[in-house]
């Protein structure tokens, strides 16, 4: 087993528990933590088999996946806070009607 | 295989399973903070330097603090930081999660047994890129040169959507 099949292997059970983190807990600001979880494992492979068949383009790729994330993250928090404002809460089931 | 690898990789699928089991978001956004950190030093030690260093200041310096900042400024009691779903739920989540993680070693597992040599590798060997000056400079050279649009128009992304952010946060509803 070498170093990429470890860290592809390791990019698989950290996309799982991105997934998991997202179905399963109630808070929004958790699934927000597991979008993050999930951009950051498909970043590790995505680093690990442009390096190992001598390209450049996944690491290019990743430089904008972390752009597009930090973005995302800026406009989900502002979003979480206005949930918070108009529900009192940020559970995922609080947010049931469109008019706040 | 390095074992400094295998440490890192250890602890950070430590850090998610507690992740997703920790009550409290604090500790989960810390323990994602500790993912993000050990996913840097992989970075790094599979020798892709600026990529360490841009997941360390924008992944884990930025990102992280800002969603540690609005937990902190949301005040979350612990009427929010339970955890409860129904077994069946969380079961077929779990199992859900398992096949996806089946299927994705399966893929894995195809590629580097049967169709390893199928793709053509590209140019940047260690030896080319040691030759070009570094893995800095072959990244940047590539990325104003080739993809210079593509970083034109993420950073105007990114203007407006902090600009957004910040109308959004600041707007009053009647």
């Amino acid at each position: 087993m070498t170093n990429d099949v470890l860290i592809q292997i390791l990019a698989a059970f950290l996309f799982t528990m991105g997934m998991l983190v997202v179905l399963l807990r109630r808070d929004t600001i958790m699934v927000l933590l597991g979008i993050e979880l999930l951009l950051n494992a498909a970043n590790l492979s995505l680093v690990a088999f442009s390096k190992s068949m001598g390209m450049v383009e996944g690491q290019l790729q990743v430089f904008f996946v972390i752009t597009i994330a930090a973005a995302e993250s800026a406009i989900g928090l502002s979003i979480l806070v206005n949930l918070y404002r108009n529900f009192g809460s940020i559970k995922t089931q609080s947010a049931t009607t469109l008019k706040g | 295989m390095s074992p400094v690898i295998i440490v890192l990789a250890v602890i950070s699928a430590i850090l998610a399973v507690s992740m997703l089991f920790a009550r409290n978001p604090i500790t989960s956004a810390l323990c994602l903070l500790g993912v993000l950190i050990m996913t840097a030093g992989i970075y790094g030690l599979i020798g892709e330097h600026l990529v360490a260093t841009i997941q360390l200041v924008v992944y884990a310096g930025a990102i992280m603090v800002l969603f540690i900042f609005s937990i902190m400024l949301l005040n979350l009691n612990n009427e929010e930081t339970d955890f409860k779903t129904k077994p069946g739920v969380f079961f077929g989540a779990i199992a859900l999660g398992m096949t996806v993680f089946g299927f994705i070693i399966y893929g894995l597992n195809e590629h580097f047994m049967n169709h390893r040599n199928d793709v053509t590798a590209g140019q940047f060997t260690p030896e080319r890129i040691h030759e070009l000056g570094g893995n800095s400079k072959v990244l940047a050279h590539a990325l104003f040169t080739q993809y210079y649009v593509s970083f034109e128009v993420i950073s105007l992304a990114l203007l407006i959507a902090v600009v957004g952010a910040v109308v959004l946060a600041k707007r009053k509803f009647d």
